[in-house]
């Protein structure tokens, strides 16, 4: 068997910024093995296509960037604080590309790549079921978690999307003015009595 | 022999945004562009650019799609209900493609951020105009007595405003029942 000169996982972390940066279908397989180093035989035959890639490339983001994030909603602390913190964490995140790349991904390609729709939907019910946990410990949503993770995904949406044209005032107004609306929900609707 | 276009320059426009809405900027080259307008590509480098195409596009969506859809909302009169219709239909023209691929202004914002100050001043307008029609509905929801604190308006606004961009992205993934529960739900917080 021919030795692999090369670590996948390290050859699909350098396409995310690629993606990031062109989108999809504005990337070439030339640009890929450009940046990556690797030809364009071995990424076929790896990968099997520029899907191929794309695919992979998300799974290692939620590896390595978007699990950490998801772990700051288990940290001990004040809801809202602990809500901001997370939406923020994309936000200002040291790495060169602000915001999500899932949503990034989906925002272009959700609508005619079934596996691009699966792929975001698995991620946004996972951030549920981590909201869900945590919501379940809280005095103020334990008694309808659920209700409460669904609007808290979509105000990680709209964050992943409008607050990326927002200054750093805008922003965090913006998501601390979302938390509060739907924190401060009386449950009635939410439970249906 | 220079080619002589026999299309205007606005028809140019009008076949050029539908390309840039399903494809993105980025995502369509000069050639792609040029084979779509059904011109040839040094009239792409030449004479309208992709970037003049672009810009023009965005104009074209304000006028044609967002424009008259909030002068509508802005001219109804049943404040919260109106609301609700208002984004019933946002969820058809979006399941029905008479929005081809989500909001041109939301992608747009995604794909290019603030990458120029002439999209940025474009957004401005845009956001400028759906937070008015949104106060506008809310000032008249607030009239019929169907909010309990008007104080909070501006904040109502402001949440009113993430929903074009939490839809955006919710339709692409989830049935139609469960997008009109998730309206219904969003307007249960403007209370």
């Amino acid at each position: 068997m021919r030795y692999k000169e090369y670590n996948t996982n390290n050859v699909l972390e350098k396409c995310i910024p690629i993606f990031w940066e062109k989108g999809f279908r504005g990337t070439s397989i030339q640009e890929i093995v450009k940046v990556t180093g690797v030809n364009r035989f071995s990424l076929y035959h790896e990968f099997q296509n520029k899907e191929g890639i794309l695919y992979n490339a998300l799974k290692i983001y939620q590896e390595r960037y978007g699990d950490v994030k998801f772990e700051i909603l288990s940290k001990e602390g004040e809801l809202p604080a602990i809500l901001q913190e997370f939406y923020l964490s994309f936000l200002q995140s040291k790495e060169k590309h602000k915001g999500c790349f899932y949503i990034h991904i989906g925002t272009e390609l959700a609508d005619d790549d079934p596996k691009i729709k699966s792929l975001i939907k698995d991620y946004l019910s996972r951030l549920e079921s981590v909201l869900i946990k945590r919501l379940s410990i809280e005095e103020k949503t334990k008694n309808n978690p659920a209700f409460y993770a669904r609007h808290l995904v979509a105000l990680f949406c709209t964050s992943m999307s409008f607050c990326l044209i927002h200054s750093e005032k805008q922003k965090q107004h913006h998501i601390a003015n979302g938390i509060e609306v739907i924190l401060t929900k009386k449950i009635n609707y939410a439970t249906g009595t | 022999m220079p080619q002589v276009l026999n299309q205007s320059y606005d028809q140019l426009v009008e076949k050029a945004q539908e390309l840039f809405w399903t494809q993105g900027y980025k995502g369509v080259t000069a050639k792609e562009l040029a084979a779509y307008l059904d011109v040839s590509t040094s009239v792409i480098y030449n004479k309208f650019t992709k970037d003049m195409l672009f810009m023009d596009s965005l104009g074209y969506y304000t006028s044609n799609y967002s424009d008259p859809f909030l002068k509508q909302l802005r001219e109804t009169t049943e404040g919260l209900d109106s609301l609700r219709d208002f984004f019933y239909a946002l969820i058809d023209a979006l399941l029905d493609k008479t929005f081809p691929k989500s909001c041109l202004m939301v992608n747009t914002v995604v794909e290019m951020r603030n990458a120029n100050q002439e999209i940025t001043d474009v957004y401005q307008r845009y956001f400028e105009t759906l937070t008015n029609s949104y106060k506008v509905v809310l000032d008249k929801a607030i009239g019929l007595g169907q909010i309990k604190y008007p104080e909070k308006k501006n904040e109502y606004a402001e949440f009113l405003l993430g929903v074009i961009f939490s839809m955006s992205i919710l339709y692409k993934i989830q049935p139609k029942e469960q997008l009109i529960e998730f309206i219904d739900e969003q307007l249960s917080f403007i209370e």
